[in-house]
């Protein structure tokens, strides 16, 4: 039996169970959406979160082509439409360029490029037919400019941009508009992770990451956040095929 | 003491009697704002001041004036401009070309002249320039207009980075074709030809770039020397 269509707007953020993508799920739903989160399994913070936001939790990899169908199921049979795909799941592991064994070079590409690509193919379907949608890839602004160490995860970002043009001039003319968005350094529980990485302390991290900020200041969560609620809302209309860098001009202007 | 006591946001509009600029006014004036209006024709403002942007000493008395009504700038969007086209490169006067520069170019370095003391004294402030997607792509027949249009974003980037250290944030906006009165009725911007190479297949609408100028002056803080651009698809 087909579900009757929310009267509300329905977004999915995956990569939702903390940091950017648990930020933007609270923004969506505080500006009025209805969120479905995901994020690669649920230790009780995805679920903790649906129940807060009146949302879907749906865990599942990015890379499983299988589970990008059954998300994008989930959230048909329990909403009837999909109007926001915000793809901000990524997966990341510094190493020189000719150490990287090939797996983990290509599990960061499998998961932040070519599994919301194929998240991308599951949910245009439903935003055609309602000529409908926003589609917001989460890039990096290691992906405008490149970062030593970090070849895969910046050729899976940089892959997402030009994703994000080629979907905004194919599906405009549908009414589905695509963007990115190009954070830098954003303080989330990853600062901790680069921190243990190098065994220096989180403030450390924090210092050393400001340093190569021109406004020495981090983006917050909500920082960025609120540019993808800029991109999903009434104002970002007009908006196709664009990168947004809410990043204290970390690639436009030297420090 | 001032006559509003500091407790509303205000903003400098210039161009605000018309097109972008009368948009970016209504909005922030229905989201609370004051809003002082520079143009050379009345505005629908709090503080509407009929003067030319390319007179330094005007710009900076309408300011100063603001500045002691509302008792603080937050933001400054720069809006004042014209346009022309349909001019050759070789036809286009050196009148045409100092006046193109002196209101575009011109006309935001004296409003970002006028504001910048305002905002570094209450270390807060947000200066956000019109420019154009032509700046960013280029055209033809428009050349003056373009340049002055690109100059403006390297005015923006260079000032966004020597204000970085500061609480000031400088950005640009460069939106696409739009429709306001800019654009004559028999445009080449209006032709369903050109309408049809545009990936959303329309005009951008006045209050679509106000809505990205409201964003970048109210959630706009980690935005540093930055073009947004909510053009249609005219640019990627």
């Amino acid at each position: 039996m087909p579900t009757a269509a929310s009267p509300r707007r329905v977004a999915v953020v995956t990569g939702a169970a903390q940091g950017l993508g648990h930020a933007t799920a609270l923004r969506l739903a505080a500006d009025g959406f209805t969120v479905a989160v995901n994020d690669i399994s649920d230790d009780g913070r995805l679920a903790a979160l649906a129940g807060r936001i009146g949302g879907l939790a749906v865990p599942g990899d990015i890379a499983d082509p299988v589970a990008m169908t059954d998300l994008t199921a989930a959230v048909m049979a329990g909403f009837g439409r999909v109007d926001v795909l915000v793809a901000n799941a990524a997966a990341m592991a510094m190493g020189p360029f000719l150490e990287q064994d090939p797996a983990t070079w290509w599990r960061q590409v499998e998961v932040n490029l070519s599994g919301h690509f194929r998240l991308v193919q599951a949910v245009v379907p439903h935003m055609r037919a309602a000529a409908y949608g926003r589609i917001i890839l989460i890039a990096s602004g290691w992906g405008v400019i490149g970062h030593p160490n970090a070849t895969a995860y910046a050729a899976s970002k940089a892959g997402l941009i030009a994703l994000a043009k080629g979907l905004a001039r194919e599906l405009a003319p549908d009414g589905i508009l695509a963007n990115a968005i190009a954070p830098s350094y954003v303080d989330t529980e990853q600062l901790q992770v680069d921190a243990d990485d190098l065994g220096i302390s989180l403030d450390e991290m924090r210092r050393r990451y400001r340093e190569l900020i021109p406004t020495g200041e981090l983006a917050t969560v909500a920082d960025v956040a609120g540019a993808v609620a800029f991109l999903a809302g009434p104002g970002g209309s007009a908006f196709v095929g664009q990168v947004l860098q809410p990043a204290g001009g970390v690639t436009r202007t030297r420090v | 003491m001032t006559a509003d006591g500091g407790s509303v946001p205000a903003a400098v509009i210039t161009g605000a009697a018309s097109g972008i600029g009368a948009a970016t006014a209504a909005l922030f004036r229905r989201n609370g704002w004051r809003t002082a209006g520079l143009d050379l024709r009345p505005s629908d403002t709090d503080a509407p001041t009929e003067c030319d942007v390319t007179d330094e000493a005007a710009v900076r008395a309408a300011v100063d004036a603001a500045a002691a009504r509302f008792g603080r700038i937050d933001a400054a969007v720069t809006a004042a401009g014209y346009y022309e086209e349909g001019i050759d490169v070789c036809g286009i006067t050196r009148p045409q070309w100092d006046a193109m520069l002196a209101v575009i170019l011109g006309g935001t370095r004296n409003t970002c002249a006028a504001v910048l003391p305002h905002m570094l004294a209450a270390g807060r402030g947000s200066i956000i320039a019109i420019s154009s997607e032509l700046a960013l792509g280029g055209s033809a027949t428009d050349l003056h207009y373009v340049a002055a249009k690109g100059a403006v974003l390297g005015l923006v980037k260079s000032l966004a980075a020597e204000l970085a250290r500061t609480p000031v944030r400088v950005n640009a906006v460069a939106p696409g074709p739009t429709d306001t009165p800019l654009l004559v009725p028999d445009s080449p911007w209006r032709e369903p030809g050109y309408l049809a190479t545009l990936p959303l297949r329309r005009l951008v609408r006045p209050e679509e770039v106000a809505a990205t100028v409201y964003y970048l002056a109210t959630e706009g803080r980690t935005y540093c020397g930055e073009v947004l651009s909510p053009n249609a698809g005219a640019v990627i």
